[in-house]
């Protein structure tokens, strides 16, 4: 029987997965996929959470994580872009100038 | 009308942001008074709340009066109030002083710039008045998205600067989210005083002190508390200078608050600061800032960045301050909130000022510019008083109930750092206002002429935004005693001594 800690277990391990991605992988679009998955482990257990008790809301916010997350992305991707038109490559490592 | 109010401050200007972008289509030129007339209804809206809260008490506007679990519920009380004014005031005369700036820099764009100007204030406003703790992440991220958006509009690095802000935001929102996440596992809600109702018999739960430590962090990460502050100094410096006079003022201030709300109302005092018993290390935290910060600004060329960094150091005297736990220590956290949103304005807009006449804010473009900015230089005068803490100006006071609260506590620690930041912070301005005023002017320098070179001032919109700004340093310095009174000390729950 999967119960409500086989999902927040589930979740947890999808969180740790992205913070991992967000300091081990090196390409922008890889780390924003990352801080996505981030957020959708949280979503994960938002849902979980709501059926177990009973209650809609739970749903209801994650549509709102979804939306915010889709203008995020948005956002995220136009600068990603613009840094590509820019320096001809999206490597956080080969961007030396992201830290000076 | 005027029961209203609490709503019409998210409402008018989020609104407003689709009439601006449609203006931009239309006719640029009604972008910046309809955003103008936007953020002032908002002012006086937020000015007739705290005239309120100070006469009646706390102000509660349930949306679509809806009650608590299900609706969201806008709460204005003695600590929001002020905090409200602040950010609504500052971003209204941020945009009447920079208008003539974003017209030049960004010729065909004003409707974008104005709609994301008024929409990151929205977030803001949004965040300060909510009495939800998921709401408040919807307009963090409102906030911070067109915060994005708004540094990448900057030149050079801007745009790099803005994704490292965009990986780090979206990191520190995602933790706040996990932690109300937790948070609604356990209490079934997400309204803040209602969570606040049902944790205290949970306050020994491994989830809930999990929630609370991870809620923290993404608001640290928010805030730029060192070591979480890699993002702020370039985010801050690319960004064009209508732009970091907006935002590096308000948003760093804004998260303090939200985390002085989470350990006021959704948790209680007597969790935060004795259950939990992180208090030492938090405080500690503060104090690395602030030697960091301090440091890190000596070794700066360029006056913005020296002013990103201070403004990380401030960050560490208002955390420090809320978690040294008595009154003393909250209420100079408290005032300091509104003391440096007002002080670092004062400064960012001076360097905008600068940077428009002289193309550049390194040490040697500043040269003689007491004679050629006289009045910009006099604002930035009272404004480096003010951080340094000279009295009458605001910022001694805050730093005074610091000082005070950090000696009541025992946590010396924390005295020496600010002592040691206000040295840093004389070095620094000093070091600045002797370029500025003994040194010839750059052009003159090379032709071994030695005159006067004519003056050259900002215009006068800007220059005269910057003077009432300066003006307010010393007014808010000289009324600090009934701002503590009347408000401040009320904001501050009575259990703690």
């Amino acid at each position: 029987m999967i119960s409500l800690s086989h999902y927040l277990i589930l979740a947890a391990a999808l969180f740790a997965l992205g913070v991992l991605g967000v300091f081990l992988r090196r390409n922008a679009i890889v780390i924003f996929m990352c801080i996505e998955l981030m957020l959708n482990a949280v979503n994960l257990t938002f849902i979980a959470v709501s059926r177990y008790l009973q209650d809609l809301g739970g749903q209801v916010f994650v549509f709102f994580v979804m939306t915010v997350a889709a203008a995020e992305v948005a956002v995220g991707l136009a600068i990603i872009v613009v840094v590509f038109r820019s320096r001809g490559t999206i490597r956080v490592d080969e961007i030396h100038t992201m830290k000076g | 009308m005027n029961a209203q109010m609490p709503v019409l401050i998210v409402v008018v200007p989020l609104l407003s942001a689709f009439a601006i972008a449609a203006a931009g289509w239309f006719n640029r030129r009604l972008c910046m008074p309809t955003a103008a007339a936007a953020l002032g209804v908002a002012t006086l809206c937020t000015l007739g709340l705290l005239l309120r809260v100070i006469q009646d008490g706390e102000v509660v506007y349930r949306l679509g009066g809806w009650a608590a679990p299900w609706g969201i519920v806008y709460r204005v009380d003695f600590l929001n109030a002020p905090v409200l004014v602040l950010v609504a005031a500052i971003a209204l005369v941020n945009l009447v002083a920079t208008s003539r700036i974003v017209v030049e820099e960004f010729p065909g764009k004003e409707g974008a710039f104005y709609a994301l100007y008024v929409l990151f204030v929205t977030g803001l406003l949004g965040m300060v008045v909510t009495g939800d703790a998921f709401n408040l992440y919807v307009l963090l991220e409102i906030a911070s998205i067109t915060g994005y958006a708004l540094i990448a509009m900057g030149r050079g690095r801007a745009v790099l600067a803005s994704l490292n802000y965009v990986f780090m935001g979206t990191i520190g929102a995602c933790f706040y989210l996990l932690g109300i996440g937790y948070l609604y596992i356990m209490t079934g809600s997400l309204n803040m005083t209602d969570i606040a109702s049902f944790l205290p018999p949970l306050y020994s739960s491994k989830a809930v002190i999990t929630a609370f430590i991870i809620i923290m962090v993404g608001v640290w990460l928010k805030m730029a508390l060192f070591p979480l502050h890699g993002w702020l100094p370039n985010a801050y410096t690319y960004a064009p200078s209508s732009v970091s006079s907006l935002v590096a003022p308000l948003m760093t201030k804004v998260m303090v608050y939200v985390m002085i709300r989470i350990i006021l109302t959704v948790f209680t005092p007597a969790f935060t600061f004795r259950a939990l018993g992180l208090n030492q290390a938090v405080v500690w935290l503060a104090v690395a800032a602030i030697f960091m910060g301090s440091l890190m600004a000596l070794a700066q060329r360029n006056l913005k960045r020296m002013l990103t960094y201070i403004l990380i150091a401030e960050v560490g005297y208002m955390v420090g301050g809320a978690w040294l736990g008595n009154r003393a220590g909250l209420t100079g956290a408290v005032l300091h909130i509104l003391n440096d949103g007002l002080m670092t304005f004062c400064l960012f807009l001076a360097a905008g000022n600068i940077l428009y006449r002289v193309r550049g804010l390194n040490m040697e473009d500043l040269r003689g510019l007491f004679r050629k900015m006289p009045f910009t230089m006099g604002g930035f005068v009272i404004g480096a008083l003010s951080i340094i803490g000279v009295p009458p100006t605001c910022g001694f006071f805050s730093k005074w109930y610091l000082i005070l609260g950090g000696i009541q506590a025992g946590h010396y620690g924390f005295v020496v750092a600010l002592l040691f930041s206000s040295l840093v912070n004389l070095i620094l301005f000093f070091r600045i206002i002797e370029v500025g005023y003994f040194e010839p002017h750059s052009e003159h320098r090379h032709e071994g002429q030695d005159h006067a070179p004519s003056m050259e001032e900002a215009p006068v919109g800007m220059v005269v935004s910057l003077l009432i700004v300066a003006s307010g340093l010393i007014l808010a310095g000289l009324y600090a005693g009934d701002i503590v009174q009347r408000v401040v000390n009320l904001a501050i729950p009575e259990s703690i001594v």
